[in-house]
Formats: structure tokens, sequence, C-alpha cells
């Protein structure tokens, strides 16, 4: 498989299609992966594709990346998660889907974090996302690489994820509350689930608004909570569960129930999943004369 | 050379006695699946075998928020009152060699150009106590910096761990001694022997001096090679938080319109607004330049302005770091 993506990162670059290839590469010891940009067709062979390529590289497509857009066109090898996130980025009009060449990736998984890696994809060690995924085979891509997936996900969602949320929902608001005021308490402000986010790509995010304050900055209960309900506000609909927050965050925050929870409602709500398809428009920007609320009409 | 010993049983003693004088005894502990230093008030709460912890023991003297002053607006003026620095008597144990290095440049930048209460009456109550590592990751490097497990730069107490799970001790600053001496009834006299030690293999290639050198040279501030190393940088700050030697912050006002505080918070030089102007202008405007400001601060300006190490080699930024950067790598890059 690596070689396939090699020989397409170079031709891409070589016929002069694409400036730079967005992808994932080895540290220097090789013990874990991370993200490069290759512009030399020489230097296609640092490309890398396996169980520990974790990061969401769609990141890197958004508008705060001005480096990285100034090399020109790029293509961005991606998973079928990642490519959601690229799917509203088109959707939400920060990039044009021509503007893009996607080297999809056939993919059975990665680890939930890469340094529980010993070896081998084991099931206990891969994120919930993977045990549901329905875009192992990815659904939106230029080229793709690797054999097709025949894994099919559950009918019903499993994993720590889903079983949290249940577990959660089975209790009383107050106990709830209790719940996420403890996990928040930990929060240091350092804004990696943001930074780490592609589709928090507003250049100047409300947290910085400082005329007035909207969000407190310091990291008492009290900023931590509305900084933490509004980075959950500003992503419903929009989050497609890739995991890249709860990653990044240093303080093991458990975001992923805040993402799940909030996709699971506007499921319910609206019948729409984000990261789809680029020509739906997710149900918070959009305004349809039959809709069954009335408050609006 | 150990002057005493804490024997396994008695590290329960030693928190009680400290914990009895009305002292906060701060630790290394296992919370929310991470091992992170902790107020503990029982030897069990204390992680038996832990690398180091995700935060340093910074945030006991320098907070991540604070109020250092309280303000009412009146009619004609703004009336403000200081606060009192709150600085309990604690005890920091089990902190590593490397971040214990850390506290020289923290002491000179908050007494430089004006002396911070805020941190020096707290680091004036504080006892240091490290313990020399018997266990690593690939993370780290203190030996790449001039330190080591057996370094004793800034605790004032060093301790060992003995094969039968004690420690051997070596009080080193006068803290140090009179914290023994205050305690004496815990500490114990005779020798245990000492378990080996965990020693970081060297960065291959790493020359401080040279890396000193390249950064006094200004031309390298354009240098493509910022570009190539820290392009993939998100620009997080995760690595600034927990990293033991990064003391920037920011002052902000909170509260209604009439009254409120002004407090003290962590900032970061990875953000895009550290550096913004109130023209808009911002003399960093790429991350690569934000992220070439971060190593100029550990390998330049700490150890020129201050004679004080700007990096200590705990590897807690690589830990956090979202897209492994790394910082040995630019360490090499900078040593060619
Ligand atoms: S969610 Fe699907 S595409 Fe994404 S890493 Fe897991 S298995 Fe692969
Ligand atoms: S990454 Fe975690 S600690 Fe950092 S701001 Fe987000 S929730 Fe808070
Ligand atoms: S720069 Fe990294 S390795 Fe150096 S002291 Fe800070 S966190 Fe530790
Ligand atoms: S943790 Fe990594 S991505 Fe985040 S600011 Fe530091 S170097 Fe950049």
């Amino acid at each position: 498989m690596e070689n396939t993506l090699r020989q397409k990162a170079k031709d891409l670059l070589a016929s002069g299609e694409v400036k730079v290839v967005i992808g994932w590469g080895w540290n220097r010891t090789k013990t874990r992966t991370t993200p490069v940009f290759i512009t030399d067709p020489a230097e296609v062979d640092q490309l890398v594709w396996n169980p520990l390529c974790v990061n969401n590289l769609s990141v890197y497509l958004t508008r705060k990346f001005k480096d990285i857009q100034a090399l020109g066109k790029p293509a961005i090898v991606a998973k079928g998660c990642d490519i959601k996130n690229i799917v509203v980025l088109i959707t939400e009009a920060q990039l044009k889907r021509e503007d893009v060449h996607i080297i999809g990736v056939a993919c059975e998984g990665v680890v939930y974090k890469q340094e529980l890696w010993q070896g081998q994809l084991k099931p206990e060690i891969m994120p919930t996302k993977c045990h549901n995924c329905d875009v192992r085979n990815p659904h939106v891509a230029d080229f793709v690489v690797g054999g097709k997936s025949t894994f099919t996900p559950p009918d019903e969602p499993a994993g720590m994820v889903f079983s949290k949320i249940k577990e959660l929902d089975s209790k009383s608001s107050s106990e709830r509350w209790a719940f996420w005021i403890n996990e928040f308490s930990r929060c240091i402000k350092c804004y990696a689930c943001r930074q780490v986010c592609s589709l928090c790509y507003c250049e100047r995010c409300i947290t910085e608004k400082n005329m007035p304050q909207w969000i407190e900055t310091s990291a008492h209960p009290r900023g931590n909570l509305s900084w933490n309900l509004i980075r959950a506000m500003h992503l419903v609909g929009r989050c497609t569960f890739c995991g890249e927050c709860e990653r990044a965050c240093p303080v093991n925050i458990p975001l992923n129930l805040v993402n799940q929870k909030m996709i699971m409602v506007v499921k319910d709500s609206f019948d729409f999943k984000s990261g789809y398809d680029e020509k739906v428009h997710p149900p918070m920007i959009v305004f349809s004369p039959d809709d069954k609320e009335s408050f609006i009409k | 050379m150990a002057d005493k010993i804490l024997k396994k049983e008695d590290l329960a003693k030693l928190i009680a006695s400290v914990t009895g004088k009305g002292g906060r005894f701060v630790a290394p502990t296992t919370a929310a699946r991470q091992i992170v230093f902790k107020k503990v008030s029982k030897a069990e709460e204390i992680a038996p075998d832990y690398i180091l912890a995700r935060n340093s023991f910074k945030e006991f003297l320098f907070p991540q928020t604070e109020v250092i002053a309280e303000f009412t607006v009146c009619k004609d003026t703004v009336d403000m009152r200081g606060v009192e620095v709150e600085a309990p008597e604690t005890v920091v144990f089990g902190a590593r060699p490397c971040e214990a290095a850390s506290l020289a440049g923290m002491r000179a930048l908050f007494t430089w150009d004006f002396v911070d209460e805020f941190f020096t009456k707290r680091d004036d109550n504080t006892v240091v106590i490290t313990v020399g590592c018997t266990k690593g990751d690939e993370a780290c490097f203190c030996t790449s910096v001039n330190l080591s497990p057996e370094s004793t730069e800034g605790a004032d107490v060093y301790m060992r761990e003995t094969e039968d799970g004690g420690y051997a001790v070596q009080a080193l600053t006068d803290k140090g001694k009179k914290f023994v001496a205050a305690h004496a009834a815990v500490f114990s006299e005779g020798s245990a022997k000492a378990r080996a030690l965990f020693m970081p293999e060297k960065v291959p290639g790493v020359d401080l001096k040279k890396i000193s050198e390249r950064l006094k040279d200004k031309s390298h501030y354009d240098n493509p090679v910022w570009k190539k190393l820290a392009m993939k940088c998100i620009g997080c700050g995760a690595c600034t938080f927990v990293c033991p030697t990064c003391r920037c912050f920011d002052i902000t006002d909170e509260g209604t319109a009439f009254e409120g505080e002004r407090r003290k918070n962590w900032d970061s030089c990875q953000y895009d607004s550290f550096t913004l102007h109130a023209s808009g202008h911002n003399p960093r405007e790429h991350q690569p330049q934000r992220w070439r400001n971060r190593f100029m601060c550990k390998f330049n300006f700490y150890p020129e302005k201050f004679n004080s190490k700007g990096c200590v080699g705990c590897g807690r930024c690589i830990r956090v770091c979202p897209v492994r950067l790394d910082i040995t790598d630019v360490m090499q890059e900078f040593s060619k």
C-alpha cells in the first residue's frame, strides 16, 4: 500500500498537478508518526500509512495555515473519517472540491493514542469511532490506496463512548452536571482541542474577543465551563467525531462524549449526520419552509 | 552521600508530620488516567511507579490563574486594592531532577526588574524534594542538556529510592536541612542500597554550545529551516503549559462593569494573539516564527540573560504534542 501511495504522490508532484502532499511520516526514531509536507517528488518515500496514522490532517487545509497554502494546491492523504471533515469544510465554503486532491486510504482502524501501540492493532486500543466506522472505504476521494475493507459497522453503535453516554443519560441532571463540572475542572485552557480541530477554523475565536470578553480566559470553574460549552455549541451539527480534540487534550477530558451526544441529538432532531455529502447543508445554517418547528415562522 | 534514611513505612509519617503543621504535601498521584502533581494526604495516594507527572510542579509556585488585585469603578475614580499572596508552607515530593532545575530560571525571571511576590513568597515557603529516576521513556533527554537523574540543581532535598522501597535522603540547601531537622523523628540513621538510576541516551549529535552560537547570530531568523521544522505546529500551546520552565503570563480583568478582579493567567508564545499589537500588526505572524521564539527562549534568552537553563530535557513537550513536534530534532538541526 505504501508503494502505491508514494507512487501516486510522486506522479502528482512530478506532473505539477499538486505542489504539496500532506501526509504522515515517521519521527526520527520511527516510533511515532507525524505530519509531513512533501514538495519534492524525490522525498515521497517519507510517506507512511499504518495504524499509528491518527492525525486528522485536514486541519492543514484551513485558512490558519498560510505557509502551507502559500505552497500551492495540496494533495492530502486521508482516512474516511478525516474525509468527513474535508466534506464539512467544502460545505461551509472553506474549500472548493477542486482545490484539493484527496488520496483516500482504505482503513482497518487506528490506535486511540499512539503511546498505546505495541506492534499490533487490537480492538481494545482502537477508538470508538473505528468500531462503528462506515467509511473504511473512503467515500469522497480522487484516488484510493489499498484494498477494499469488508467491515460492516454494528447495527447498534458500540464502544466506550456509547456505553458512557448511556450511563450518563440514565442519571439525573444534577448528577450529570456534577460529572461535567468535575471533568472540566481539569481544563488548563490550552485550547489544544480547538487548534487541532479542522472545523475550528475561525481566525479569531470568540475566546479571543475581549471587548467585551465574552468567554473568560481564566482557568477557573466559570471560565472552563463557558469555554467547553461554547466549543461544544459551535460544533453542533458539524463535528464528525474524528476525536482529535480528545486525543490532543493534555488533561484527558472526555470530549468525545460531548461530541457524540451532540451528533445523536442532531440525528434525532434533524436526521442529519455531517461529513457525508458536501452538497447537503447542516441543519443549523439552513431554513426549510416545512421545518417541523413553528417558532421561526 | 546520604545523610539519612526514610523508611518505606515512614513516608506516611512524613506526610502526617507536614500536614499536621498545617503545610500542604504535593506529590505525583494518579488522576483521570494520568500521573499529576496534586495535594495528597495519604502515602497510598502517591503513584508507586511513575516516570514523571504530566504537569510540572510549577503550578504550585505560579498558579495557572490567580487574583492579583480587586477593583471597584466609582464615579470619578477606580478603587484598586491589592490582595494578600496565598503562600502556604508546601512540600513538593517526588519532583524529578530535570524539573527542579527549572527553578533557577523561574527565580531569575520573577526577581529580574521587579520582585514578583506572588512567586517569591510561595517559593520561600516551598521545599522541593527530588527523587532520582529509576525509570524513563524515549522522550527523556536530560543528559543532552547537561543534567541527569543525579542532578541536584533546584532541589532542597535529594532522595534515591532504595532496594527495600524506602529512600536515601540528602539535605542540600539550608531550607532542606531545616526541613529534615524539623521532621527529624520521621527519618532514620543508617544506610541502604540505592536502586540503579535510569540514564537516558544522549540525543545523537546535540551540541549546546553550537546551538547557542548559532542562535546568537540573528541571521538564522529567516532561515527556511524554521518552516521546515515547525510548519506542522498547530499552535495549541500544550507544550508551553506543561513545560516546567515556561512562565509567560497575561493580565486580564474580569467581573461586571463596576467591580471585579485582575488576574494573572498563564499565556503561551505559541498563540497568535501573544504578540498581536493593538494596531493589528503582528511581529510573529506565522507559526514557525512563534516556534522560533520558543526555541530561542530556551536555548538563547535564558542561558544568555540569566545564565540558567531554558530547557531541562524533561520531554513533556514531546509527549503532549498532538503533531509530535520534537524539540530534540530542532536541537539536532541547530547543532550542525
Ligand atoms: S474511523 Fe474508520 S476510517 Fe477512521 S481510522 Fe477508524 S476505521 Fe479508519
Ligand atoms: S484541550 Fe483540554 S485542557 Fe486544553 S482547552 Fe481543550 S479541554 Fe481544556
Ligand atoms: S522545552 Fe520541553 S523538554 Fe525542555 S523543559 Fe520544556 S517541556 Fe521539558
Ligand atoms: S504542543 Fe506541538 S502543536 Fe502544540 S504548540 Fe507545541 S509544538 Fe505546536
